[in-house]
């Protein structure tokens, strides 16, 4: 009866130990999920594989951003193609879904505005929402600018978008204006 | 055997892509914005328009004359000068001559006008708003490449102040009747612009005539006095400017510099 109640205590330490060891190794292993820090879009690229893989997808939309932000400090062409590779690559890995990765690279390098993805036709579900369609377009094509002009230096591209957006506009504020006249 | 099969199969492969391909352009349904009538609607309003411009152009003229005489000879604030006063009546008749053309020939305008304005609205009701999604209705604006190089020529038309009424008529009829070597993104702009200029135009001929109605009255009674009111001025100069252009309200729109890179890649994400 002694013997038990003095070796209780020692085996309440060496269990607290035990537990601390072992939150310890994890905490010494969870992704640090820190923002690439190569200038080099190549090096940030695989640096940011890398991170994703260990567990740090969670943090898609900053890595994407961070790389935008490093390929601006190196604008040229071929940038198109290494994010368009990085996206298929995540795609690959299941990381993003076909559509997202569609989402993620047309919304920053392809002309046209993927605010104006919809089923319905113009009169039934564009004019309702008209504002908010032309809301979502003008961020998009502030993403467009980043992407086209700052990242990939495709001037032509970019500024076909800003004379799509202005013609969307144009179009629309006819368009809906037909509409409401049959009503 | 075989080495004719050889050459044969690529070449009768190529034949049947290049047809395909013809076929499917063929096939490629076209919007019909621009229906016969209105390019004869558009032609027939700029001829009312030159008709309109004719007969006002002379009385204003006149009136701008008698306006430069009125103040040339310091008739403001002596109104009670009987020369003044005499100035002050033919200002007031020839503004009621220019009334009176006005009332006379809009009437025939405003049914050119609405006859534009109601063909247009259909199509694009139908063409544009229920057989288009957003989606659809980009690809179209856009044209076959989306990454073709910004037309420089396009024209960008929104906002005429500066051109004459019938000079606006018969640039829009010009391009309706030429734009059949133009694609649909060109059509539906094109559309759009005239819509939206021949509601505008619309809404102004009936709040002009409504006003003509009230201003014809109220001169007739100053006539009596050879009063110059500032509305009389003030609406002179608005005919002018809708019927001869004003100078000052050029809109001017930057174009954007030219583009200098190359570009081939093609994402297998771009859509």
């Amino acid at each position: 009866m002694k013997s038990n109640a003095s070796r209780n205590p020692l085996l309440i330490v060496a269990g607290l130990i035990a537990t601390a060891l072992f939150i310890a190794s994890c905490a010494s292993t969870a992704p640090t999920c820190a923002a690439p820090q190569s200038k080099n879009l190549n090096s940030a690229i695989s640096t940011t594989q890398s991170s994703l893989l260990e567990g740090c997808h969670a943090h898609f939309d900053r890595y994407y951003d961070d790389l935008l932000t490093i390929a601006e400090g190196d604008p040229k062409p071929e940038n198109k193609r290494e994010f368009s590779q990085f996206l298929v690559w995540s795609t690959d890995k299941g990381l993003l879904s076909n559509r997202q990765a569609e989402d993620y690279y047309n919304r920053f390098f392809n002309v046209k505005f993927m605010s104006l993805k919809g089923d319905y036709n113009n009169c039934s579900h564009t004019c309702p929402n008209k504002q908010k369609v032309l809301f979502d377009m003008e961020r998009e094509l502030s993403e467009k600018e980043r992407g086209l002009l700052k990242v990939s230096l495709d001037n032509e591209g970019y500024y076909r978008a800003d004379q799509l957006y202005q013609e969307v506009e144009l179009v629309l504020e006819a368009t809906c204006t037909a509409c409401s006249a049959s009503r | 055997m075989n080495t004719t099969a050889r050459i044969l199969i690529p070449v009768l492969l190529v034949s049947v892509a290049t047809l395909t391909t013809r076929v499917a352009l063929a096939n490629t349904p076209t919007i019909r914005l621009f229906p016969t009538t209105v390019v004869e609607d558009l032609r027939q309003t700029g001829n009312v328009a030159r008709d309109m411009e004719t007969g006002l152009q002379e009385v204003i003229g006149q009136l701008d004359q008698q306006q430069e005489l009125y103040h040339e000879s310091k008739c403001d604030g002596a109104e009670d000068d009987s020369g003044c006063q005499r100035l002050a009546r033919q200002i007031g008749a020839s503004y009621l001559e220019m009334l009176t053309i006005m009332d006379e020939r809009l009437p025939d305008m405003e049914h050119t006008v609405n006859n534009t304005r109601l063909s247009l609205e259909k199509g694009l009701r139908n063409e544009l708003g229920r057989k288009m999604t957003p989606w659809t209705l980009q690809e179209t604006l856009i044209g076959s490449d989306a990454n073709k190089t910004v037309s420089k020529s396009s024209p960008t038309l929104r906002g005429r102040s500066g051109m004459r009424l019938s000079e606006r008529f018969n640039q829009y009829y010009q391009l309706v009747a030429t734009s059949g070597a133009k694609g649909d993104q060109s059509l539906a702009v094109l559309a759009s612009d005239i819509y939206l200029d021949m509601e505008e135009t619309s809404l102004l001929i009936q709040r002009t005539r409504q006003e003509i109605a009230r201003a014809t009255l109220m001169e007739q009674l100053n006539q009596s006095f050879g009063i110059i009111t500032p509305e009389m001025i003030e609406v002179v100069g608005g005919v002018k400017s809708i019927l001869f252009g004003d100078e000052e309200g050029q809109a001017l729109v930057a174009g954007p510099p030219p583009g200098s890179v190359e570009q081939a890649y093609r994402s297998p994400l771009e859509q």
